[in-house]
């Protein structure tokens, strides 16, 4: 009898242990919001998710360099978006009009002082990816991230950058994203953290995200957040105006009546 | 706080008397303490370092080997924190098994043991790791314990 209790005891413990466990992964829904995929790279999508998916994501957006394929459907695992690669200003313009309400994310190749200046004021981009470029030779200041956090352009902090490169062009990114994160945290714009990943291989786990955030300052609540509710956030444009939206809004009403 | 001080000090000195008589009394016995504390060389518990031991898994494109693995380690550990850094982390790697997957990539799991307060910097240095040898690498940590026994424990 005794021994029969025990037995019961231990069952229910570890389904206790299995159900905290489901709870506490249900809670936390990271995403990771710039994974370049097939047509540009050599990674099919397939691949690239159940790796994600392992890792503890709750799912990824695809935004390859001005192109939009669609090899599997969107779902809440996979968003497509688009990360515009603009030679000048009007040329930006031309293709966030292009993209803008066909796609759940619109990102901007940064990198530019031009260009992060051009992304930044417009309330129809939804990431600056990469602002300090490949090697942190370019960087915001004040009136950027001011105008980033009045259009709720979120600002990315790309860890492949920090990744893939070795002693001088690290220590200069490390100090640019030290720079951009006390901005940030002056004028409450929204972050995220973004592996950039061009194949399975560059993406990193969100535990390992949060560590690699810690190495410019940032806390490990805020890399959370970055990593969860505010990637959440712009997907859902819960920070975007009204009128900013609407023709997204109608558009997914008008797909839903034609099924 | 006075009594507990002259406990403790009455503790110590009985402590030294028992020594002293064993040594004196019994040379065999002062011999073999002698031995324990050289040639053995066990720490007592209080003193012993606090550790953690990362299970780690390794998504590789080709096989990779235990050498390898450890070179680019300690090569990331350098480059990030310095020598300082690094030798405050304690890093060993006590275990490492290649594993061959079903689909195209081939990766391998393994048990890495570093101090009980840098398991966030060794986490990062892990994460910075990108390449062995022109072949891709991404290692993820899986869990992270105390003892071996937890850390290759299911559940």
């Amino acid at each position: 009898m005794y021994y029969f209790s025990l037995l019961i005891l231990f069952s229910v413990s570890h389904e206790l242990f299995f159900i905290c466990n489901l709870f506490f992964s249900l809670m936390l829904n990271y995403y990771d919001l710039n994974v370049h995929a097939y047509p540009e790279t050599d990674a099919p999508v397939e691949e690239l998710l159940s790796v994600a998916k392992r890792y503890g994501y709750a799912g990824i957006a695809i935004t390859n360099h001005d192109e939009v394929v669609q090899e599997q459907p969107e779902s809440n695992a996979v968003f497509y978006g688009v990360e515009i690669k603009a030679n000048s200003v009007f040329d930006l313009k031309r293709k966030v009009k292009l993209h803008w309400g066909k796609v759940s994310l619109l990102a901007v190749h940064g990198g530019n002082d031009k260009i992060n200046r051009a992304a930044v004021e417009n309330p129809k981009v939804d990431v600056l990816a990469h602002p300090c470029g490949e090697r942190g030779e370019v960087g915001l200041n004040h009136v950027l991230v001011r105008y980033a956090a009045k259009n709720s352009v979120a600002i990315d902090f790309n860890m492949d950058a920090i990744i893939h490169s070795r002693r001088g062009d690290r220590a200069r990114t490390l100090g640019k994203m030290r720079e951009h994160l006390k901005l940030v945290r002056k004028y409450n714009a929204p972050m995220i953290l973004t592996s950039h990943a061009h194949s399975v291989y560059d993406l990193r786990a969100p535990r390992e995200m949060i560590a690699l955030a810690a190495l410019f300052g940032m806390s490990k609540e805020e890399a959370t957040s970055a990593l969860c509710d505010i990637p959440a956030g712009i997907l859902d444009k819960r920070w975007k105006k009204e009128s900013e939206v609407e023709i997204i809004k109608n558009e997914n009403s008008k797909v839903q009546k034609s099924k | 706080m006075k009594i507990a001080k002259c406990k403790s000090q009455n503790k110590m000195l009985f402590k030294k008397e028992r020594l002293t008589r064993e040594t004196t009394i019994f040379p065999f016995c002062q011999f073999a303490i002698c031995n324990l504390q050289f040639a053995l060389l066990i720490l007592p518990p209080s003193l012993r370092e606090r550790r953690r031991y990362l299970l780690f898994e390794v998504l590789c494109e080709r096989e990779i080997d235990k050498r390898e693995l450890l070179k680019e380690i300690w090569d990331s550990l350098y480059s990030l924190y310095g020598d300082v850094g690094a030798s405050e982390s304690k890093v060993w790697l006590i275990e490492y098994h290649k594993r061959e997957d079903t689909n195209s990539s081939s990766g391998g799991v393994g048990i890495l043991r570093c101090a009980h307060d840098k398991v966030e910097e060794v986490r990062a240095s892990l994460a910075c790791i990108h390449s062995i040898n022109d072949a891709r690498i991404g290692i993820r940590v899986i869990k992270i314990s105390g003892t071996i026994k937890g850390v290759t424990r299911l559940r």
